[in-house]
C-alpha cells in the first residue's frame, strides 16, 4: 500500500496539516500517522516467543486478542532494552499488530510542505522500512509506514516481504 | 427491503436447496412420488408467495415450472435426464431471480421466455422426446452451464418464441388433507426439522409445533455471542484463581464456573450444523461435472449427521468443491479407460465425515487413477518448484504433498474444470486458515483420498498448562494421555539413552522423549533436574506417541484459542495463543507438529503392537487398579474410581473428633487411614502425606497411602474348592492384593450432597 501512502503524502502536500504521533527509538524521533494507531499500551512487557524470527518482540494481550509485536529496535539494529517498552497497536491491511518503541511522545501537527521522501543515499533495507521524513525546526521526524512493518511482510520466508536486516548470529530471540 | 420479502427470500432459498437435493435423487428414482411431491411443493410455495408479494416475473417462471411438475407428479410424463436438466435450469433461473431481488429489491428486467417456453414444450411427452434431440444438439451450452457450477439463467436468444398463454391444465392448489397424505418420509422430516420454514409449517398441522420451537438467528449475532462467551470464560478463569483462597467465595465461583460451562456449551451447540448442509450441494455438482467431463461416477456420502461449527462449515465449502472437481477430473478416468483397466466403468466418489476426538475428518476418495508419484516429481522439477537433487531425496508421501504447492498441476491439459493448478493450493490455504490440516493419500491405479482434519470448534478447548523455560504453555487435553512424575532422586536414572535418543520405560514399553526446553531453546542440554521434580506428559498425536518433558505442571484450564500471526505459525510448534486465568499469555503447543519436528514417527509394526495392546487393554479395562503401598502392604484401588492423587503437607489434614478429614477444594473429604500413616507422621511438622481421592457412588473419599506404585490390570481369584470368585482381593503382579473397600469408609457426620464433578486428572506418581 505504499502507493497509497505516497498518494496520501501528495495529498498532504496540498492540504498542508497532518497529525502524527511521535515515538522515540534510540536517539531518533519517528512519526506514525495517527489514523493508523488504534491504541497505545504503556510500559508493556511482551511475552517472548521461543524460536520466533528476531524482529518479533513477543505477544501482548489487547482487548481479548493476542497480538504479535514487532521490535523497532531490532529492525534498526539497536541493542534490546531491558526495561518495559511502549507498544503502539497498529492496523494494517493484514490485521492488527503491536510496534514496540522506547517511548511514545506527543502528537505533532506537521505541514505537508515540510515533507521529503527517502533520500537516495539511504541504505536499501532502511529505505524499505521508512517512508520519508518531515523537517521539524530542530530535527527530523522520520515517518514509519505501518504496512511495511507488518510482521507478515517482514518475514523473509513469505512472499512480498521487505528485505530484512541480516545480522550475524541466530535469529531466534532467546527467551528469558 | 421489508421483513416479509426477506423472510420470503430465505424460505425460497431453503426450498430451492431442498429441490436441488431432490432433483439429483430423482434421476435415480424417477418414479418416487415423495420426491416429486417435495419438488412440486418447493416451486408451488414460491409461486404462491410471490404472487402475493407482486413479483410478476418470478411468478410466471414458477408457474411454468409448477405446471410441468404437476404433470410429472400426476404421472402423466416421466422424468428423464432432459427433463431433469430443464428443471435444474428452472432452479437456476429461480435462484438468479431471488438473487436479483435480494440485491436490488426488484426482479430486474430480464426475459425468461426461452426457459418458460422450454418448460412448456416439455409438457407433452412427444415434445419431451423432441426436446431431447434439441438439447443433444447443444451440448456445449449445457456444458457451459455445468461448468459455471451455478449456472445462470438460460440465455435468451429466442425472443421470437411465442409465449403461450397458459393453456396448461389449471394447477391444483393442494388442500391441506392432500399435503398430509404426502407428508415427507420420516428421515426427510428429521433432516428438515432444522430448516423448517414457517410457510411449510403453517400448511401442515402436524409440523406446527416444531415451528413454534425454532427461531431464525442471525449468524453475526451467534458470532458475537461466541466471542462474548470466550471473554466470559477468560474472566471466569481469573475469578476462579482470585477467589481460590477465599472459602466464602467458593460456592459462588463454583456456580459461576458451572453456569459458564453450560452457557458455552449451549452457544456452541447453537452454532453446530450437520455436514449434510454442505454435502447436499455435491450431488448436483457431481451430476453437472460428470456430464461436462464425460465421466460416469456414483456419489456415496457417509456420516452426513456429523456436526460442525457453522463458520467452519462455511469455510470447508470451497475446499470440498475443489476436491470433488479434482477427483472427477484427475481421479476418475473416462469410462472407456476404466473398462480397459478392468474396472467398473462407473467410478465411485465417496464423501465421508466422522468425528475423531476434537476434530472432524472429512474425506473425499475416488477409485480412479490415483496420482503418479514420478509424474509429480518431474512436474515439480519442471515448474522449478524443487531442485532435482531435493526431489530425489523426497519420499513418496512427501512428494504427494507437493500437489498443494501453488501453481502445481499434473493434468496433461488444462481443462475448464480443473488443471490450472490453483485448486489444491486453495484447498490447503482454506483448510489451514481454520486451523485444519489436509493430506493426500494415493495408490496408483486404485484411487486417491484427500483428507481434511477440521477442528470441531475454533474457540475453546480444555488444556493443561505446563511450564518450561520459565514460561507457561498450554497443552491441549485431547492429545494428552497421561502424566508421569519423576521425583528428584530418580532424575538421574529414569531416562534411558539409546545412542543419544532419550527413552522412558513406561509400563514396560519404551517411550521416545522430547525435551520441551531443548526444543524451544536449541543448544540446551538434555537432562532431568535432580534438584526438583520433573514431569513427562505422555502425548498421543495422530498415532505418534511420545513423552514431552516439562518443568512443572499447573492446573488444567479451559482456554480460549486466539489465532497467531502467520509469522509465528511458521515456527511450526504453536497452534495459537491464549490468555490464562492469571492474565498471563501462553502459547498453545501443537503436539502433532512437535512430534514431526522431533522426528517421532510410528513404524507400522509399532502401530500394530499398539493396536494389539489396546485391544487387550480394553478387555482388561474394567479390572485396572492403582497399586498403592500402605505401611508395607500392597493394596489396590479400582482405577476407574480414582479421581486425583494429592501430595500435601500433613498440616492440611484436620480432625472432626478422631476422624481425619481434608478440606479439599472447598469440600470436606473423609480420609481413610487404616494403615495408621497419618497417626505415625503426627508430630513431624515437615511431613507430607499422599492422599488418593476416590469416587464412591456420588461421594468422594480420600485414602491415605505411603506410596503410589503403579497402574496395572488385575486377574480374578477363585476360591479353592468352591470356584466362586473372591471379593475384596485381586491378583496383581502375581501377588494377592486386597482391594480397598471404598464403601466401607464411614460417612462424615453431616456430609452434604454430592460434590460437583471436577476435572479429572490422573497423575501417576513414579
Amino acid at each position: 500500500m505504499s502507493t497509497e501512502i505516497s498518494a496520501l503524502h501528495r495529498k498532504q502536500k496540498n492540504e498542508a496539516l497532518v497529525e502524527v504521533c511521535s515515538v522515540r527509538v534510540g536517539i531518533t524521533l519517528f512519526g506514525i500517522p495517527i489514523q493508523h494507531i488504534l491504541e497505545i499500551v504503556g510500559s508493556a512487557r511482551p511475552q517472548p516467543i521461543p524460536l520466533a524470527p528476531g524482529f518479533v518482540g513477543g505477544l501482548i494481550h489487547y482487548r481479548g486478542d493476542v497480538l504479535t509485536t514487532v521490535s523497532l529496535r531490532y529492525l534498526l539494529d539497536l541493542p534490546p532494552l531491558d526495561s518495559a517498552q511502549d507498544v503502539l497497536v497498529l492496523e494494517s491491511a493484514a490485521g492488527c499488530f503491536g510496534l514496540q518503541v522506547d517511548s511514545v511522545g506527543e502528537v505533532l501537527t506537521v505541514s505537508g510542505v515540510d515533507f521529503e521522501p527517502n533520500p537516495s543515499i539511504l541504505e536499501e533495507r532502511r529505505r524499505a522500512l521508512l517512508a520519508g521524513a518531515y523537517k521539524l525546526k530542530d530535527s527530523l521526524l522520520v515517518m514509519l509506514d505501518p504496512e511495511r512493518l507488518d510482521p507478515a511482510r517482514l518475514d523473509p520466508a513469505r512472499p512480498g516481504s521487505a528485505p530484512r536486516p541480516d545480522r550475524a548470529g541466530p535469529t531466534a530471540a532467546p527467551a528469558a | 427491503m421489508d421483513d416479509l420479502t426477506r423472510e420470503f427470500l430465505i424460505e425460497s432459498q431453503e426450498g430451492l436447496d431442498r429441490m436441488e437435493r431432490c432433483l439429483t435423487d430423482l434421476e435415480e428414482r424417477p418414479q418416487d412420488k415423495e420426491l416429486l411431491g417435495e419438488i412440486f411443493r418447493s416451486v408451488h410455495t414460491i409461486k404462491g408467495t410471490t404472487g402475493f408479494l407482486g413479483f410478476k416475473r418470478l411468478e410466471k417462471l414458477a408457474h411454468a415450472g409448477e405446471s410441468l411438475l404437476g404433470l410429472l407428479r400426476d404421472g402423466k410424463i416421466t422424468a428423464g435426464a432432459t427433463l431433469i436438466t430443464a428443471l435444474l435450469h428452472l432452479l437456476d433461473g429461480l435462484r438468479e431471480l431471488l438473487k436479483t431481488i435480494e440485491a436490488k429489491d426488484n426482479e430486474g428486467d430480464g426475459d425468461d421466455s426461452a426457459l418458460i417456453a422450454r418448460l412448456e414444450e416439455l409438457q407433452t411427452p412427444a415434445q419431451n422426446a423432441k426436446a431431447k434431440n434439441a438439447v443433444a444438439a447443444h451440448p456445449a451450452r449445457e456444458a457451459d452451464a455445468a461448468k459455471a457450477g451455478i449456472a445462470t439463467a438460460e440465455p435468451q436468444p429466442a425472443a421470437a418464441v411465442p409465449i403461450h398463454t397458459p393453456a396448461a391444465p389449471p394447477h391444483p392448489i393442494p388442500a391441506p388433507t392432500h399435503i398430509e397424505t404426502q407428508a415427507p418420509e420420516p428421515a426427510e422430516a428429521a433432516a428438515d426439522a432444522a430448516i423448517l420454514t414457517p410457510a411449510e409449517a403453517s400448511k401442515s398441522r402436524a409440523q406446527g409445533a416444531a415451528s413454534e420451537s425454532t427461531l431464525r438467528v442471525d449468524v453475526a449475532l451467534l458470532n458475537r455471542m461466541m466471542n462474548l462467551v470466550g471473554e466470559l470464560v477468560l474472566t471466569r478463569n481469573q475469578v476462579l484463581q482470585a477467589t481460590a483462597a477465599d472459602p466464602n467465595m467458593t460456592l459462588l465461583s463454583r456456580r459461576l464456573d458451572m453456569v459458564t460451562a453450560d452457557l458455552r456449551e449451549s452457544v456452541m451447540k447453537a452454532r453446530m450444523q450437520p455436514v449434510s448442509n454442505v454435502f447436499s450441494k455435491m450431488p448436483r455438482l457431481v451430476r453437472d461435472l460428470t456430464h461436462a467431463l464425460g465421466r460416469r461416477a456414483r456419489l456415496q456420502m457417509e456420516g452426513q449427521e456429523t456436526e460442525l461449527d457453522k463458520s467452519l462449515l462455511e469455510a470447508i465449502k470451497d475446499p470440498l468443491t475443489h476436491a470433488v472437481r479434482n477427483a472427477l477430473d484427475h481421479g476418475i478416468e473416462p469410462p472407456a479407460v476404466r473398462e480397459a483397466a478392468g474396472k467398473d466403468p462407473e467410478g465411485t466418489l465417496t464423501l465421508r465425515a466422522a468425528q475423531e476426538g476434537s476434530h472432524v475428518v472429512i474425506e473425499v476418495s475416488d477409485d480412479g487413477a490415483g496420482m503418479a508419484v514420478e509424474k509429480i516429481r518431474s512436474k515439480a522439477i519442471e515448474r522449478g518448484l524443487l531442485s532435482a537433487e531435493r526431489a530425489a531425496q523426497l519420499g513418496e508421501r512427501e512428494l504427494l504433498q507437493l500437489v498443494f504447492l501453488p501453481g502445481f498441476s499434473t493434468a496433461a491439459a488444462v481443462t475448464n474444470v480443473s488443471g490450472r493448478g490453483v485448486g489444491m493450493d486453495v484447498v490447503r490455504t482454506n483448510v489451514e486458515k481454520i486451523g485444519g490440516k489436509v493430506e493426500i493419500d494415493s495408490r496408483l491405479g486404485k484411487g486417491a483420498t484427500l483428507r481434511m482434519r477440521i477442528p470441531l470448534t475454533l474457540a475453546i478447548i480444555p488444556a493443561l498448562i505446563v511450564r518450561s523455560i520459565s514460561q507457561s504453555f498450554a497443552l491441549p487435553q485431547g492429545a494428552l494421555s497421561e502424566l508421569v512424575h519423576i521425583p528428584p532422586d530418580r532424575a538421574s536414572t529414569a531416562i534411558e539413552w539409546m545412542q543419544g535418543a532419550p527413552l522412558y520405560r513406561l509400563r514396560g514399553r519404551l517411550l521416545p522423549l522430547v525435551f520441551l526446553d531443548r526444543l524451544l531453546m536449541p543448544g540446551r542440554e538434555c537432562k532431568l533436574f535432580s534438584d526438583r521434580d520433573n514431569f513427562i506428559a505422555v502425548l498421543d498425536a495422530d498415532g505418534r506417541r511420545f513423552g514431552l518433558i516439562v518443568d512443572s505442571l499447573a492446573d488444567p484450564e479451559e482456554i480460549v484459542v486466539k489465532p497467531l500471526n502467520a509469522v509465528l505459525k511458521d515456527i511450526g510448534l504453536f497452534s495459537g495463543a491464549t490468555v490464562l486465568g492469571n492474565a498471563d499469555l501462553a502459547l498453545i503447543l501443537d503436539p502433532g507438529s512437535i512430534a514431526i519436528k522431533a522426528g517421532v514417527t510410528m513404524s507400522s509394526d509399532e502401530e500394530s503392537a499398539q493396536a494389539v495392546e489396546e485391544d487387550s487393554e480394553s478387555e482388561a479395562a474394567r479390572m485396572r487398579y492403582l497399586v498403592v503401598e500402605v505401611t508395607g502392604r500392597q493394596a489396590a484401588v479400582p482405577l476407574a474410581d480414582v479421581l486425583r492423587i494429592e501430595q500435601l503437607p500433613l498440616s492440611r489434614i484436620e480432625y472432626i473428633g478422631y476422624r481425619p478429614v481434608l478440606n479439599f477444594e472447598g469440600q470436606l473429604l473423609p480420609v481413610e487411614d487404616s494403615g495408621g500413616i497419618l497417626a505415625a507422621a503426627q508430630g513431624d511438622p515437615e511431613a507430607q502425606v499422599v492422599v488418593v481421592v476416590c469416587r464412591d457412588g456420588n461421594r468422594h473419599v480420600g485414602i491415605a497411602v505411603s506410596h503410589v506404585l503403579d497402574v496395572t490390570s488385575g486377574g480374578n481369584l477363585f476360591e479353592a474348592g468352591t470356584g466362586s470368585r473372591t471379593e475384596g482381593v485381586t491378583l496383581l503382579k502375581e501377588r494377592v492384593t486386597s482391594v480397598v473397600d471404598l464403601g466401607g469408609v464411614p460417612p462424615l457426620p453431616a456430609h452434604e450432597g454430592a460434590p460437583q464433578g471436577w476435572q479429572q486428572t490422573a497423575e501417576v506418581l513414579g
